[in-house]
């Protein structure tokens, strides 16, 4: 299952969402989380027994007693579907420019144009400069990797905004200290 | 997914200093590609040169573009030639750098080293031909390098070679005089030669080696400059700084450095299928602005490079790059460490121009670094046992000290200290320097014979 919540941040929110799992004898195989102002949200994958089904789960989490709403939503999702593989290649896209609308729309419809996957985007704005990381896969990219780059280049003069893309490998072995 | 700083660093590291991997560098064996004559032994050489590295460059470039980093030469190192061509006559060995500048054209290369000879004790009757044929097949060649081994720490120093070498040298130059004397600049004269150096225009695959490796050198200036720069502009508390920061700054950015190096290297001999080497951890500095060793003097406190104080600083940076190096590579090698060549670093030529860099601080510097006196234009009348002496004090650095030294000299013809020398290119430009002395040193080197080895060598 897939369960997501988000709700007014607190202590105890992870405790309270995981005791309810914990009860129903549920497995949380994954979680990330992430605060943003003063929002959190959260999303879990978990195997339950095949006797717990998704109204349990919808019943055990409104029995929490909170003084701030859980917003829950939760799918149920096939063995196949759980069984995702890691891309192979992932690639660190980074844009930086001044603020302005637009900026992440931009970027993502681009990715989307060549059929390219954002696993990951973390967005920073400091002294009106807006920097955006982003982790994506390439697997199913309709162009070759120097159409992209090509792309990018004409991108990053229209846009104004530096844009650079790399293979993750390379961040991950300058900040790393093991070789993969 | 990695933290957004640590990412946005590793971009402004590639993108605004210059990092790039300095040089992929194959070495290949030839000792099996003698044949019965010196045509057959040519054609063996063209032969494997292609067969190994016939996609050498399409594919450093391929994962260059993959990783988004520069690879910026790709180039060929073969065994001693003089080791190839055992018996052959001083025009058998210009037949063979012909061949090799066809092979380096054919795979598309820039440069290819290993017109070279071994002979820091005894010469064979190959290495005087060997050596007859250099000026010659250097300057009736376009890609080839060549080096000699003069001297190593267990042998002491053939100084009957290095009478010959200042007369070869001086041929080269005249040889190319029409290009300031550039074939001088495709020379090197070595102590303590490493057989797997990638960098030009001392690399060979020694004899040591296995038929083909990939070795690589790593670079990168520039991006120490920046980093430190940053760090001293940086730093919160003001006057609180001190060197064993910079020092430690210097070491971190070198791991980062070498590793991207590691990578790019690996996954070239991956794709080729052939053995990786070392990673070679120079800070070798190109004429580009904000990629010279020079601007690291200026940034780490001395006003003028060759101020007193910048033989400390050297040897400072040189052990703080191998430090971050050793632990970011599995395999570290070749000549590892700083490189001063002048002609090749805009602000060590600016300081041999405005005469805070003379040649004497030059050689002391080479005693705290790697290489040695490396691409420095000399008065084209200077004579031939003068620059075999210059060499000689090069030599004896290395031999008693254990470490490489080196000697790159171009007497540029019809030049005299002060005018100016250009080879365009990585080769770069600068100042002619001045020689003190010269002209003093013939009955020294007239004795000939050997110098020998230092007593600390001998550790059986």
């Amino acid at each position: 299952m897939i369960i997501s919540v988000m709700s007014k941040d607190r202590p105890g929110i992870i405790a309270s969402i995981t005791g309810a799992i914990f009860k129903l004898n549920g497995d949380v195989a994954d979680l990330n989380q992430s605060v943003l102002c003063n929002y959190l949200s959260m999303i879990l994958s978990v195997s339950f027994p095949e006797n717990v089904n998704k109204e349990d789960l919808i019943a055990a989490i409104s029995h929490i007693e909170t003084e701030c709403r859980f917003e829950v939503s939760i799918k149920e999702i096939s063995p196949e579907e759980e069984k995702v593989q890691p891309p192979e290649e992932t690639y660190i896209m980074t844009v930086q420019g001044p603020n302005r609308g637009g900026l992440v729309h931009g970027i993502s419809q681009f990715c989307y144009d060549y059929n390219i996957n954002i696993l990951d985007l973390v967005t920073t704005l400091k002294d009106d400069q807006y920097t955006m990381a982003l982790q994506l896969d390439l697997k199913n990219c309709t162009v070759s990797l120097k159409q992209i780059q090509e792309a990018l280049e004409e991108y990053s003069k229209q846009s104004g905004q530096n844009v650079m893309m790399q293979h993750s490998d390379i961040f991950q072995v300058t900040n790393e200290v093991t070789f993969h | 997914m990695l933290r957004s700083d640590q990412i946005i660093a590793t971009v402004e590291m590639i993108q605004k200093e210059n990092l790039d991997v300095r040089t992929v560098t194959m070495g290949i064996n030839l000792l099996d590609c003698r044949g019965e004559s010196v045509q057959s032994t040519c054609e063996n050489i063209k032969k494997r040169i292609n067969t190994l590295a016939g996609n050498f460059v399409p594919t450093c470039d391929a994962i260059s573009r993959k990783y988004g980093i520069p690879v910026v030469n790709k180039r060929i190192s073969v065994t001693p030639i003089a080791f190839v061509g055992a018996g052959f006559k001083r025009d058998g060995f210009i037949s063979i750098a012909k061949s090799l500048d066809e092979a380096a054209t054919d795979i598309g290369i820039d440069i290819l080293g290993g017109f070279s000879a071994q002979l820091e004790k005894g010469m064979t009757a190959t290495d005087r031909e060997f050596i007859a044929a250099l000026p010659e097949a250097i300057a009736e060649t376009d890609k080839i390098c060549a080096s000699v081994n003069i001297a190593t720490t267990q042998k002491g120093i053939n100084m009957d070679a290095l009478a010959m070498m200042g007369t070869t040298i001086k041929e080269l130059a005249e040889r190319t005089a029409d290009s300031g004397g550039f074939g001088a600049a495709k020379f090197v004269v070595f102590c303590n030669q490493p057989g797997d150096n990638p960098f030009m225009a001392g690399a060979i695959h020694g004899l040591e080696e296995a038929d083909a490796v990939l070795n690589v050198g790593v670079s990168g200036p520039g991006v120490i400059a920046r980093s430190l720069e940053r760090l001293i502009d940086n730093h919160p508390e003001n006057g609180t700084l001190q060197l064993d920061e910079l020092a430690e700054e210097i070491k971190q950015t070198t791991f980062r450095v070498t590793r991207c190096g590691e990578l790019i290297g690996r996954a070239v001999s991956k794709s080729l299928g052939i053995e990786f080497g070392v990673v070679d951890l120079s800070l070798a500095p190109t004429p580009t602005i904000g990629d010279s060793v020079g601007e690291i003097f200026k940034i780490l406190g001395v006003d003028a490079v060759g101020a007193p104080g910048s033989t400390a600083i050297l040897a400072m940076l040189n052990d703080a790059v191998k430090k971050g190096g050793i632990f970011a590579s599995k395999t570290v090698g070749g000549l590892s460490g700083a490189f001063i060549p002048v002609m090749e670093d805009a602000v060590l030529a600016e300081a041999v121009g405005n005469g805070s860099l003379c040649i004497e601080k030059l050689e002391a510097m080479t005693c705290v670094c790697s290489v040695g006196l490396d691409m420095v234009a000399i008065p084209g009348s200077v004579d031939s046992d003068t620059i075999s002496a210059i060499i000689a004090d090069e030599m004896a650095l290395g031999m008693v000290n254990s470490k490489t030294t080196a000697a790159r000299l171009i007497p540029v013809p019809g030049k005299e200290a002060g005018e100016h020398v250009s080879f365009g290119g990585l080769f770069g430009a600068s100042p002619i320097i001045e020689v003190k002395n010269a002209g003093q040193s013939g009955r020294f080197i007239s004795w000939g014979g050997r110098i020998p080895a230092p007593i600390h060598s001998f550790k059986n």
